[in-house]
C-alpha cells in the first residue's frame, strides 16, 4: 500500500536492525507482561521494546514492551494517567513537542527505529496519522481542511478525488458532498471528528493513531466511529486509546492494558483480555473493582 | 402579638452599606471619564461645526427627512429584527468609513501617485503572481530553492521592467481606465467573490465584471455631474463597491435580513432628500469652519482660510510608511518569540523590556529617531521617511505586544493537528497559525496606527515644518501631520479667530480618522470574537 523506501523518513535503512524476531526473545523484562499468542500470524508495523518515559523526574512508562499487528485494530485501555496518551505520543514523536519529556527505549516502525538520530520526526508524521481526543478541524473549508496533508506532504495527484474518497472512507461524504467550501468548524461534534479521521486518512499513512475519538461524542456518533475504524483497519493499522471498556471489546482485535504507574500489565488478544486475562490487576480492572 | 413574635424570630440583617457605597463610588468613577470626555468633545465639535448658525430651517428639514423616519425605521427594527438593524446600520457605517478612505486615496492618486505608475506596478505585481502560480500548476514537486529562486526571479525582474515599459507607451488609456484596471478589478475580483456567495463559478465572475463595468463607466459618468474621472473612479473602487458587495452578499447569505437594506436607504434616502430640499428652499447651513475649504487648501495667515490639506496628505503618507515598516517587523519579532524562541531567561527578559518599551513616552522616541537618523545616519531632518520611522520605533512595541497576544490565542490542538500529519513548523504557522491570528494581529496594529497618527512630540523633535504648503510627494520630502499643523495653529498662530475656527476644526478632523480607523479594529475584533 504504502512505499517502506520513502527517502525522507530514514536516510540509511540499515539492514542490520532489530526485526520482530528478536522481539520475543526480549520480552523478559517484567513478568506481568504475556507475550502475545497471535492466533492469526501478522506482520508487526509497530514494536516497542523497553520504551519509557520521564516527565522532568517523573516516570510515566516503564519498559513498554509490545508489538501491534498490521491491519488490526489494538486498543489502549487503562485508568486515567497510566500514560496511554504518552505511549500514542511516542510512535509518532509528538513527545518531541513537549520539552520536559524525555524517552528512552527502541520503538520500531516497521524495522526502523524512529528514535535513531537520522530519522527526521516530520517524515515519520507523514507515515503515522493521527487524530486527537477532541475534534480539532482547522478554520478552513471542509475541502482545504481534507487536502492539508496532500498540500504540504507536496504529493501529486487528483486532490479532488483524494478528498472525495477520503471523505466517503470516513463516512462523512453523503453529509456534506454539497458544502465542501462551507468552513469544518460549521459542522457537528461528530462530523468534525470523522471530518478529522478523513484528514487523517487522506495523505495515505501507514498507522493511525486515535487518542479516545469517541469521548466527546454521543452514542449515535460514537457508534458511527467505531463502525469507522472497524472498516479502516481493513487498510490501516490502528491503534486507538479508550477508556471505554466495551468500546474497546467491540472493536479492537488486540488490546493493551496499562496499569498506575506507567506499567503495561497484559497484551494480549481481546477476547483473551476480556474473558480470560493472565493477572488478577487486569480482571479487576475489567470488572470494575480497580481504576 | 402574633406578628410581633414573627419579626422577632426573623434573619435580622446583614450589613451592606460600605457595598453599596463602594459600589457607587465605582459608578462614579466610570461616570466621570465618560461624562468628561463626552462634554469635551461636544465643546470641541460645537466650535468646529457650529450647528446653531444654520437656518432652523434648515434644523427642521433633516428632522423631518432624515431624523424621525430613521428613528420610525431603526426603533421598529431594533425591537423586531435586532439582526437587520445592526446590518442596515453596518451598510451605513460602511459607506461612511470606506468614503473617508476614499477620500484619502483620492487625494494620493490626484498629488502623489500618477494612475500610470500604479497601474504599471499593479501590473508587474500581477504578472509576477501569475508567473508563480502557473510554476506552481506545473509542477508540485520542484526543490524549495528552485521554487523560491525563480519566484524571486520573476518578481524582481517584473517589477523592474514593467512599469517602465508601461510608461514608455506613445499612449495610454485615460487615467480614469488606467485605475479601473488597476484599482477597480483588483477591488471586484475581492469583492465579487463575497456578494455572488454560493451563485458558482457563473455567479463570481458576473458580480465580478459587474463591479468593474461600474468603476468603468463611474470614470465617464463622474465628470457629468461634476467630478473628476479619478476621483469618481476611486471613490466607486474604495468605498461603492465594497460597500455595496458587503451589503449584496450579506443579503444573499442570509435573506431575512433584507429589511435592514429598506433601513440603510431610509438613512441615505433622508440625507439626499434634505440635502435637496434645504437647497429648493433656500435655508444656510451651519457656517462650519469643517468644509471642503477646509479639506482641500493649505495654510493661510487668516483663520478663516486656512485649511489642513497637505498635513492630511502628510498623515496619510506618515501611516503608510509606519505600517509598511513596522508591521513587518512587529509581526516577525512576535511570530519568532512566540513560536520559535525557547522559552528561557533571555527571551523573558526581551519581553519584560518590549513591555516596558511601550511605556516610554514618545517625546523620547523623537529624540532617539533625532539621534539615530539624523546626528548618526545623516538624513535631512522633518521627512516623510525619518517620521516614519521614528513613528514606526513609537509603535513597534505595541504591535509586538498584540500580535504576540492573538498568536497565542490560537488553540494548542490546532498546532498539534497540523504537526500530527506531517507539517514542518514553518508549513504549520504559514497555514494555520498565521490565518487564524491575522484579525487580532491587524486589530492591534490598527489601534496602534491610531496611536501612530495622534502623536506630535516625535515630529516636533526630529524637526517636521510646522506648516506646509503642499502635500509631500516622496519620502524624502518635508512633511507636517495633522496633530502638528493643530498644535502649530495653537502656538505659533495662537489669535482669538484661530482658536475658535481651525484649531477646533483641526481636532475634528483628527478624532473622526482616528475614530474611523478605531471602529474598523472594533469591527475585525468582533467579527473575529464571532468566529471562534
Ligand atoms: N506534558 C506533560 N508534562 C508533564 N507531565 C505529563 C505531561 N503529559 C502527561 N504527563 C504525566 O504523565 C502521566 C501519564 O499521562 P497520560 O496523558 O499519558 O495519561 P493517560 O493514560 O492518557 O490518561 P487519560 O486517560 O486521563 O488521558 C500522568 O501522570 C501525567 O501527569
Ligand atoms: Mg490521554
Amino acid at each position: 500500500m504504502t512505499d517502506n523506501t520513502n527517502p525522507e523518513f530514514a536516510v540509511d535503512e540499515s539492514t542490520d536492525d532489530p526485526t520482530t524476531d528478536d522481539m520475543v526473545t526480549g520480552t523478559d523484562v517484567s513478568e506481568s507482561v504475556t507475550s502475545s499468542g497471535a492466533t492469526m500470524q501478522r506482520d508487526t508495523v509497530v514494536s516497542a521494546e523497553n520504551v519509557s518515559v520521564w516527565y522532568n523526574d517523573d516516570r510515566a512508562l516503564r519498559d513498554i514492551t509490545l508489538d501491534i499487528p498490521e491491519k488490526q485494530v489494538t486498543a489502549m485501555i487503562g485508568p486515567s494517567g497510566c500514560g496511554k496518551s504518552t505511549f500514542l505520543r511516542c510512535i509518532n514523536r509528538m513527545n518531541d513537542m513537549i520539552d520536559a519529556a524525555r524517552v528512552e527505549g527502541d520503538l520500531y516502525l516497521r524495522t526502523k527505529n524512529v528514535y535513531d538520530d537520522d530519522v527526521d520526526p516530520v517524515a515519520l508524521r507523514r507515515r503515522v496519522g493521527m487524530v486527537f481526543q477532541t475534534p480539532n478541524p482547522f478554520p478552513k473549508s471542509i475541502y482545504d481542511n481534507v487536502a492539508y496533508g496532500l498540500k504540504i506532504q507536496n504529493k501529486n495527484g487528483d486532490y479532488d478525488r483524494i478528498v472525495e474518497e477520503s471523505l466517503k472512507r470516513a463516512a462523512l461524504w453523503d453529509e456534506v458532498s454539497d458544502q465542501l467550501d462551507q468552513s469544518g468548524l460549521e459542522l457537528s461534534g461528530g462530523q468534525q471528528q470523522r471530518l478529522c479521521i478523513a484528514r487523517a486518512i487522506a495523505p495515505d499513512p501507514e498507522v493511525i493513531l486515535m487518542d479516545e475519538p469517541a469521548s466527546a461524542l454521543d452514542p449515535v456518533a460514537t457508534s458511527q466511529i467505531e463502525d469507522l475504524i472497524t472498516e479502516l483497519a481493513e487498510e490501516y493499522t490502528v491503534v486507538i486509546v479508550t477508556h471505554n471498556m466495551q468500546q474497546a471489546a467491540r472493536i479492537s482485535n488486540k488490546t493493551a492494558v496499562f496499569l498506575t504507574g506507567g506499567e503495561l500489565v497484559e497484551f494480549d488478544d481481546t477476547e483473551k483480555i476480556f474473558e480470560n486475562p493472565e493477572s488478577q490487576r487486569v480482571e479487576d480492572y475489567i470488572t470494575g473493582k480497580f481504576g | 402579638m402574633a406578628t410581633e413574635s414573627r419579626e422577632r424570630e426573623g434573619f435580622g440583617h446583614v450589613s451592606r452599606t460600605v457595598g453599596v457605597v463602594f459600589r457607587y463610588l465605582l459608578l462614579a468613577a466610570t461616570l466621570f471619564g465618560i461624562v468628561a470626555l463626552t462634554v469635551l468633545l461636544i465643546y470641541v465639535a460645537n466650535d468646529a461645526i457650529q450647528p446653531l448658525t444654520a437656518d432652523p430651517g434648515w434644523h427642521l428639514t433633516f428632522f423631518v427627512t432624515l431624523v424621525v423616519p430613521t428613528v420610525a425605521v431603526g426603533g421598529y427594527l431594533l425591537r423586531t429584527d435586532p439582526a437587520s438593524f445592526k446590518f442596515g446600520g453596518g451598510v451605513v457605517g460602511a459607506l461612511a468609513v470606506s468614503t473617508m478612505f476614499a477620500g484619502g486615496a483620492a487625494m494620493i492618486f490626484v498629488d502623489i501617485v500618477q494612475p500610470v505608475t500604479w497601474f504599471g506596478y499593479v501590473l508587474a505585481l500581477a504578472v509576477a503572481l501569475a508567473g508563480v502560480v502557473a510554476m506552481e500548476r506545473f509542477d508540485r514537486q520542484l526543490p524549495f530553492l528552485v521554487r523560491s529562486v525563480v519566484a524571486g526571479a520573476v518578481a524582481v525582474l517584473s517589477l523592474w521592467l514593467v512599469p517602465g515599459l508601461v510608461r514608455s507607451l506613445p499612449v495610454y488609456p485615460t487615467d480614469g481606465l488606467l485605475l479601473t484596471a488597476s484599482l477597480g478589478t483588483p477591488v471586484a475580483l475581492l469583492v465579487g467573490r463575497y456578494a455572488a456567495a454560493a451563485a458558482g463559478k457563473r455567479g463570481t465572475a458576473l458580480a465580478v465584471l459587474g463591479g468593474v463595468a461600474l468603476v468603468g463607466v463611474g470614470s465617464y459618468a463622474g465628470p457629468l455631474i461634476g467630478v473628476d474621472p479619478v476621483p469618481a473612479t476611486v471613490l466607486l473602487s474604495v468605498a461603492v463597491l465594497p460597500t455595496g458587495g458587503y451589503a449584496v452578499g450579506t443579503v444573499r447569505r442570509h435573506t431575512e435580513r433584507r429589511p435592514g437594506l429598506a433601513f440603510a436607504g431610509v438613512i441615505l434616502g433622508g440625507a439626499v432628500v434634505g440635502a435637496v430640499a434645504v437647497d429648493a428652499l433656500g435655508f444656510t447651513g451651519p457656517q462650519s469652519w469643517v468644509d471642503w475649504g477646509f479639506l482641500t487648501s493649505a495654510h493661510s495667515g487668516t483663520a478663516a482660510d486656512a485649511g489642513l490639506y497637505p498635513a492630511i496628505g502628510g498623515s496619510i503618507l506618515l501611516m503608510v510608511t509606519v505600517a509598511a515598516l513596522s508591521f513587518p517587523l512587529g509581526v516577525g519579532a512576535a511570530v519568532y518569540l512566540e513560536e520559535y524562541a525557547p522559552d528561557n531567561r533571555f527571551t523573558r527578559f526581551i519581553g519584560i523590556n518590549i513591555s516596558n518599551l511601550a511605556g516610554v513616552p514618545s517625546v523620547v522616541y523623537g529624540l532617539l529617531g533625532l539621534g539615530v537618523f539624523v546626528t548618526y545616519l545623516g538624513q535631512p531632518t522633518g521627512t516623510v521617511l525619518i517620521g516614519g520611522a521614528t513613528l514606526a520605533l513609537l509603535i513597534l512595541p505595541i504591535v509586538i505586544i498584540s500580535a504576540r497576544e492573538a498568536l497565542r490565542s490560537v488553540p494548542d490542538e490546532m498546532r498539534q493537528a497540523s504537526y500530527g500529519i506531517g507539517a514542518t513548523r514553518w508549513q504549520t504557522i504559514k497555514n494555520v497559525v498565521l490565518p487564524r491570528a491575522f484579525p487580532g494581529i491587524l486589530t492591534g496594529t490598527i489601534l496602534a496606527l491610531g496611536r501612530a497618527i495622534g502623536e506630535t512630540a516625535p515630529l516636533i523633535m526630529i524637526g517636521a515644518p510646522n506648516v506646509l504648503f503642499s502635500l509631500p510627494t516622496e519620502f524624502s520630502s518635508k512633511v507636517s501631520a495633522m496633530p502638528l499643523q493643530v498644535y502649530a495653529w495653537a502656538s505659533l498662530f495662537a489669535s482669538d479667530p484661530f482658536y475658535r475656527a481651525a484649531v477646533p476644526a483641526g481636532v475634528v478632523v483628527l478624532l473622526v480618522v482616528l475614530l474611523s480607523m478605531n471602529s474598523i479594529a472594533i469591527v475585525l475584533r468582533n467579527k473575529y470574537q464571532n468566529d471562534q
